[in-house]
């Protein structure tokens, strides 16, 4: 990650108890839950919003959307 | 003509906002955080950062409207919304913001462009590890924001009407009051 000062500070959130519970078991976990610990006055709105699109009322099923989302995420190279 | 039955007299992301209000209001949240909110950047500075970005995309609605909030924050400089639009690197803008916008820009070809020595440059202009976050998110947010607006089509004439008097107000009042906003045909 480029950013130590976002690694280093997870600020009290749900993804900040996450990673504590992860590194206290000594479990390998996903970095981009720093990110979404780090700034949760703006990532939870991030969150909102993949709730509302990704689940929210709409024809398309769940899991249609979530293969619409790992389609482009693959188009996009980015494997997590 | 949008690609989609959209409400008419609305413009741009407006017309969408109106169209799905439950995630209009966590995106004009996270856009009212990132350009509004108090900040180590100015509001003035992010609002340059969107713009170049949505620029970079060719996203009219949101380089007209976000660069008419920048000229609100900047006292009405427009001149220097267009230079750095234009060549950043050669505006009057402070070296850090020059590094942020080189990063933004890096995000806007694809977020693997950014590289060690893009942080470095921002790093060595006094760049915080919050501005240096908030930029590459502003960045990636306003991409997802410019091919929202671009791929339903969404219908903005080149001269937008009354987006100076809008921008002034979201200059003052941030974001948070849109969804409602555009859901009330008075306020429109």
């Amino acid at each position: 990650m480029f950013l130590p000062g976002v690694e280093a500070n997870p600020q009290p959130s749900p993804p900040g108890d996450l990673i504590r519970i992860a590194q206290a078991s000594e479990t390998e976990y996903p970095k981009i839950w720093h990110m979404f610990a780090y700034r949760p006055g703006a990532t939870a709105h991030l969150g909102e919003f993949t709730q509302g699109i990704m689940r929210g009322e709409c024809p398309l099923s769940a899991g249609i959307r979530e293969l619409i989302a790992a389609f482009t995420s693959y188009r996009n190279d980015c494997p997590f | 003509m949008p690609h989609i039955s959209l409400t008419e007299g609305l413009f741009g992301i407006r017309s969408l906002f109106a169209y799905r209000q439950d995630t209009a209001k966590p995106l004009c949240d996270l856009a009212d955080v990132l350009l509004h909110a108090p900040g180590s950047l100015s509001a003035g500075e992010r609002e340059l950062i969107a713009t170049y970005v949505s620029s970079q995309n060719d996203c009219h609605y949101c380089q007209t409207t976000h660069g008419a909030i920048a000229a609100c924050h900047l006292g009405g400089n427009d001149s220097l919304v267009f230079d750095v639009k234009r060549d950043f690197e050669h505006a009057a803008v402070s070296d850090k913001l020059k590094a942020l916008l080189n990063i933004a820009g890096k995000v806007q070809r694809g977020g693997k462009n950014v590289k060690p020595e893009d942080i470095e440059r921002a790093r060595r202009e006094g760049a915080t590890d919050l501005e240096i976050h908030d930029a590459v998110l502003i960045a990636a947010a306003f991409c997802m924001y410019n091919r929202y607006v671009d791929g339903l089509a969404t219908w903005a004439p080149p001269e937008i009407p009354g987006y100076r008097e809008r921008a002034a107000y979201v200059a003052e009042h941030g974001y948070r009051g849109i969804p409602q906003a555009v859901s009330a045909p008075a306020g429109r």
